[in-house]
This record gives C-alpha cells, structure tokens and sequence, in this order.
C-alpha cells in the first residue's frame, strides 16, 4: 500500500512532537505563574534566577495591573487558570470567597518562618477560617518629599510635617515659589492609589472607612471629612497642579521626577526607582501624619496563591517556599529596594546602607489593610463609589455632598453576599 | 437536474447549498450566541460560581437601575452629536476627493487611512496627544502664550466629550467618506451636464442632484454611523474611563462593569438584549424616515 506523501509528513511531524514533549517531561514541568504589570520589574528578574537553577520551569506571564482582577476571574471561569498567581493581597478574599483558590494552610502553617509573616497579609489571607495564600511582596506607603524644595520655601529639610495642619502649611509655602512648582501631588483619578496614600491620614487621625467587622462602611467620620476638606483646600488654593484630577494613576510617580513638587503619598518602590533615576532629586521620606500627629500606612503588596485548577500544586508549592526563602526576599527583593514580607529579614544589609528602608519597613509592620470581599467594585473600580466620592469632595461639589452619595452606594454593594 | 461537485441533485436544492456556508457562519457567530445571551439574561449568572434561573429578575432589576439609564442618555447624547457630525465632514470630504483631478488619490487615501487603525489604538494615540503632560495640543497652545497652563482636555465633562468626538471625526469620517463617494459617482453625469446647461451653479447641482439622487447612501451611512456610535465602548474606555465623575459611560461600558467588574454576566446579557431591542426599533424609525418616498 502506499501511503501519500502528506500522511507520512504528518506522522513525521507527530513523532518528533511526541519525542520533544518527552524530553520536556524529562527535564521538569512547566509552572505557570502569573503577576500584575507592576511587579513585573522585579519578578521577571526572581523567574530568570530560579529556571536557571531548578528543572521545574516557571512560564511567566504579566497582565496588565487594572484589568488583573477580570483577567484571573475570567481565566478561573474558562477553566484556564495559571498554577501559581501573585495578586495584590487587598484581592485574596474575594477569589477566596468564590472558591478559585487553594487551602495551603496545613503547608503555610508548617514553614519555620511562619510566625514571622507579614500580619496584614495573613489576615487577608484568611476566609471562613482557612488560609488561602501567603505574602510575596510588601508595599507600605508614606509621605515623599523633596529636600531642596523644602530648602527653597525656608523650611526645614529635616523636620518633615509630623500633622496634616503642618503638611498643607508647607505644601503652601512649597507652592507658593511659583514657576510651576507645586506644594502636593496626588492621583486623583485612580481609586487604589488613594487607598493606598490617603487613607492613611484618616486611619492616623483615629477614623476609617470600614466598621471593625469589615461588614459596614463608616465614611461619615470626620477624620475622612477633614482629611478630603484638605485636599479640596489645597486643590482649590492651587498648591496642587491641574493635572491631579485626571491622573488614573499613570502619573502615579513621574510628576515628582520633575523636580517641581514638594510632596506626595507614595510606597516603598519610589526609593529605589529614585535612587537609581533620579540620583540628582534630594528626597526625604516620613510616615503619614494624622491631624494632632501620630502616623499610619497602608499595608500593601501582593499575596501568592494557587488556584484550584492549577495542575502542579507540589511544584507550585516549591516555587512558593523559594520565593519566601531569605535567597528572594533579602538577595533579590531588598536589594533591589522593597521591603521583606518577613520580620525576621526586615533588618538586613541593605536595609542598613539607607535609613528610608528602614522607614518603609516601619510603616509596613504598623500598617493597616482594610478587609472586603467587595474592594475591587467599592475602591479599585474607576466608576466606584470610592473614587467618586474623592473626586465629588476634591473637585467636585463639595465633602459633605460627596460623603453621603459614597455611603449610599457602599451600603448598596456591601449588601449583597 | 443539476451537478454539483460530482453529485447530482433537483436544481432547487443547489440554491440551499449556496448559502450554507453564509447560513453556517450566521448560525455559529450569531444566532447561536445571541440565543445562549438570550438565556443568560434569564439566569443569576456569576462569572465565578454556578448559574441559576432567576427568570424575568434581571429585566426588572435594570428598568430600575438609574446608573444603566443614565448610561443609555449618555450615549444617546454622544450618538446625536457624533452621526451629524461624521456625516456632515464625510460628506464636505466626499465632496472634495469626489472630482478626478491631479492627486486625488492621495488624498482619498489619507482620508481614509485613519479607518484602517483599531479604535483602541487611536485612543491610545489620541490620549497621548490629549495628556496635559506630554500632549500636543496643551504645548502648542501653550508655546502660542494662548494658555499658562496645561489644558484638561478630559477634566470636564463637556470637554471630555469634545475631545473625543474630535478623535471619532478623525478615525471614523473616512469610512462614511467611501460610502458617500460610491454613490456619488452613481449618478450619472448627464444630469449635471444637462444642469449646467440649465444654468445651474455648483451649489444648485449639489442640491437638487446630488442630495436626492443619494437618499438610499445616506440611509445606509447613517444607519451605520448611528448603530457604531451607540455601540461606542473603547474610545470611553481608554480614554476617560467613564470620568470625570462617572459622566461619560457608555451603555456597552456599562455591561462591560455589570459583567467584569461586578462579575453579573446575566445582568450584562439582560442589558444587551435591552440594547439590541432599542437598536432595531430606533433603527426601524431611521429608515421609515429615510424610505424612498412612495
């Protein structure tokens, strides 16, 4: 019989496809691990230095950060997702919640290191009791400032505001040099960035945005009441640029390269980004103050999970006790500026060589998450109430208007399940 | 009896397997999915999670749901300002490329290459030229000592809305343009010829020859012009992101948030087949308007 020349081509074809998967098999699996774009500076570089040491390959994929959350939800749904996720830690009970992720308690529970974690990330961690994922990068914010501005307005390059009183005092003063530059910057358009630098004012000065349960919504505190009358001030007094009301967040930093603001909320990835771009910027960092002083900080970062449809949960696992090791955390995260999610490693060499490390490392272990299975509709959502009710208070009609319109719509969405 | 493809068959027959592969792909890219969203606007549907039937609920939901309503005037707003506005450009540029004369295929081609661009692209591009930072349009106003500071083209809403029906002119002109220009040179140039004679100036021929004899073209570029600009989503999307305020959603934006922010694929496909129903009777009533006259 003969056969034609295209079926043997294809069975060629098969063959060799069969033969190279085997030599695949052979060499180790392959991990999927997605992350969101932010950290992709820092992961990429983590990915290259474990699949040059280990047989278990890790495939990386960066999405984009805004549109992660409809991505993985979408990925779960279509039964296509990813062996391993780092997703911002704010995210694990709502996908917790929805069954998407592993239990890895029993092997979190079981790893030396366990007590020291960072706290906020565990207790985001958690849903019904059981734990979901462990923390793999920490991000606390504080207030960033620029020392020869400060120097320029007659103030005191040292002796940073330690009250907000003092914070719209000098970002006037900053403002008031003229020739484009500006007292404070912030980004008015984007919901996350402002829980992540704004809250904490409000948090410092003894409100918050949630009840202690996490159930209800308490927005009607004046702690928030004055700390958005401030921003509306400081925005109608023109101490901050035009540009604040319509960044979405991707002028969440680069304003600040410019030389020309004084001030603005940032996290701990500014440092480094700075120190190696902008060597000529003189930068001083300091906690976020509250009204009568006092500080506080977001606790922020990313978590790393696996989702229930993940096909490697004991590679995955590997791969994740890596990350946590003191090789990630110290050799390439704090290296490469951001802070340790362990409190055991939070000293470490390169915490030493630069006090504002040790700053942001302060404000991660004193920082506050809030909790909600609904963050992403209630703050991160560019259409939600949260971001509404900033820029109805900053820019709009006013605090009192902007306050009662975001009650309304976070008791709507808090109300269902 | 007919053979076709070595079989043969009742003549008859021959006409259905003609439109089998028209009639295949209408099935599985339309009607198929228009009945599964049919059916998902029945359900409590979470995008993670389990579907159950949940009946006409979604329905009543949505008629009392403001924010969706508010959504459908806004792009009824936008639609009106945008179809008169690509329509009345597209057809001064018909106008103008519709002559033979030296070039003029250059610029129909630059007329028209904006088209061949993705949507989300020329927002992308338009954002950049838009951005008080590095944007074009703020520094040249700028450097002309017309402003002393950078201009938020997207800031407010009207000028939001501006800003964006100045990119849609500029991406989607050229495809009305095209549209205008083949039934333009339909009509046959006798008549002006016979016009002119006549004593008919340029004006005179352009209305009383080449706008009736173009009803039906019109009807169609409005048509289409009009269902694209209800359908508006990326241009919103990328470049306001709904803002300033939440006052520039477009309804399709809207099922966008009901399905992948909120995660309610059933409340998402109740709004589109919502949409879909307000399309066919709007578009019914532009085409009674625009029927050849009995």
């Amino acid at each position: 019989m003969r056969i034609p020349f295209w079926v043997r081509k294809l069975a060629g074809g098969l063959a060799a496809a069969l033969l190279a998967s085997g030599a695949h098999a052979q060499a180790g699996q392959e991990i999927t691990f997605w992350i969101r774009a932010a950290d992709a500076g820092f992961v990429e570089p983590l990915v290259k230095t474990w699949n040059a040491k280990h047989a278990n390959q890790v495939a990386l994929t960066v999405i984009p950060s805004d549109d992660f959350v409809t991505k993985f939800g979408t990925a779960v749904a279509g039964g296509a997702a990813p062996d391993v996720v780092a997703i911002d830690l704010i995210f694990v009970p709502a996908f917790a919640q929805a069954g998407q992720l592993s239990d890895i308690g029993a092997e979190a529970r079981s790893l030396p290191f366990a007590k020291s974690l960072s706290p906020s990330h565990v207790r985001l961690a958690m849903f019904d009791g059981k734990q979901y994922a462990v923390p793999f990068s920490a991000e606390s914010s504080f207030l960033l400032y620029n020392k020869a501005l400060f120097k320029r307005a007659g103030l005191d390059p040292n002796k940073p505001p330690t009250t907000m009183a003092e914070l719209e005092a000098d970002a006037k003063k900053i403002a008031a040099l003229g020739g484009g530059v500006k007292g404070f910057y912030f980004s008015g358009a984007c919901g996350g960035c402002n829980i992540f630098t704004m809250t904490p004012y409000v948090w410092a000065s003894g409100g918050d945005v949630f009840s202690a349960d996490n159930k209800r919504e308490t927005l009607d505190n004046p702690a928030l009441r004055n700390t958005l009358a401030m921003y509306r001030r400081m925005w109608k007094d023109g101490v901050m640029p035009s540009g604040v009301k319509t960044d979405n967040g991707s002028n969440f930093i680069s304003p600040f390269f410019s030389g020309k603001i004084g001030m603005q909320g940032t996290g701990a990835f500014a440092i480094g980004l700075l120190k190696k771009e902008h060597p000529e910027i003189d930068f001083g960092v300091t906690p976020l103050p509250g009204e009568k002083g006092g500080s506080s900080s977001f606790a922020g970062g990313d978590s790393i999970a696996i989702p229930v449809g993940s096909k490697h949960k004991k590679e995955a696992w590997d791969f994740i006790t890596w990350c946590l090791s003191e090789e990630v955390q110290v050799e390439q995260f704090a290296k490469n500026g951001s802070i340790p999610v362990r409190a055991d490693l939070a000293d470490n060499v390169y915490s030493k060589q630069d006090s504002r490390f040790a700053m942001a490392s302060a404000a991660m272990q004193a920082g506050r998450t809030p909790y909600s299975v609904h963050f992403n509709q209630l703050i991160n959502d560019p259409n939600g109430p949260w971001l509404a009710m900033i820029q109805e208070a900053v820019f709009g009609k006013g605090v009192d208007v902007a306050i009662k319109d975001g009650q309304a719509k976070f008791r709507q969405i808090l109300a269902t399940p | 009896m007919l053979t076709l493809a070595g079989i043969k068959m009742p003549r008859r027959w021959a006409g259905l397997f003609f439109i089998l592969p028209c009639l295949a792909v209408t099935t599985v890219f339309f009607i198929v999915p228009l009945l599964m969203t049919v059916w998902m606007s029945l359900n409590t549907w979470p995008l993670l999670g389990h579907p159950s039937f949940s009946g006409l609920k979604n329905y009543v939901d949505l008629f009392q749901d403001e924010s969706f309503w508010g959504a459908v005037l806004f792009t009824a707003k936008y639609t009106l300002v945008v179809t008169p506005a690509i329509f009345l450009f597209a057809f001064a540029l018909a106008l103008l490329v519709h002559r033979s004369v030296r070039f003029v295929g250059i610029f129909r081609t630059a007329y028209f290459l904006p088209v061949v661009i993705g949507m989300t692209t020329a927002s992308l591009l338009w954002t950049w030229l838009f951005n008080d930072q590095v944007g074009i349009f703020s520094a040249v106003l700028m450097d002309l000592g017309l402003v002393d500071e950078p201009v938020q083209w997207l800031g407010e809403t009207n000028s939001a809305l501006a800003s964006i029906v100045v990119m849609v002119l500029w991406k989607a002109a050229g495809f009305t343009m095209v549209i205008l220009l083949v039934g333009m040179q339909a009509i046959p140039t006798d008549l002006y010829e016979a016009a002119c004679l006549d004593g008919a100036g340029w004006w005179a021929q352009v209305r009383y020859i080449t706008v009736p004899m173009m009803r039906r073209t019109f009807a169609l570029a409005l048509t289409m012009s009009f269902i694209g600009s209800f359908l508006a989503f990326e241009q919103f999307f990328v470049m306001t992101r709904g803002g300033p305020f939440n006052s520039t959603i477009t309804v399709v934006h809207w099922i966008y948030r009901a399905s992948f922010t909120y995660f309610k694929l059933g409340y998402g496909a109740a709004m589109s087949v919502v949409l879909l129903l307000m399309l066919l009777v709007l578009s019914g009533i532009q085409l009674y308007l625009l029927r050849d006259e009995p």
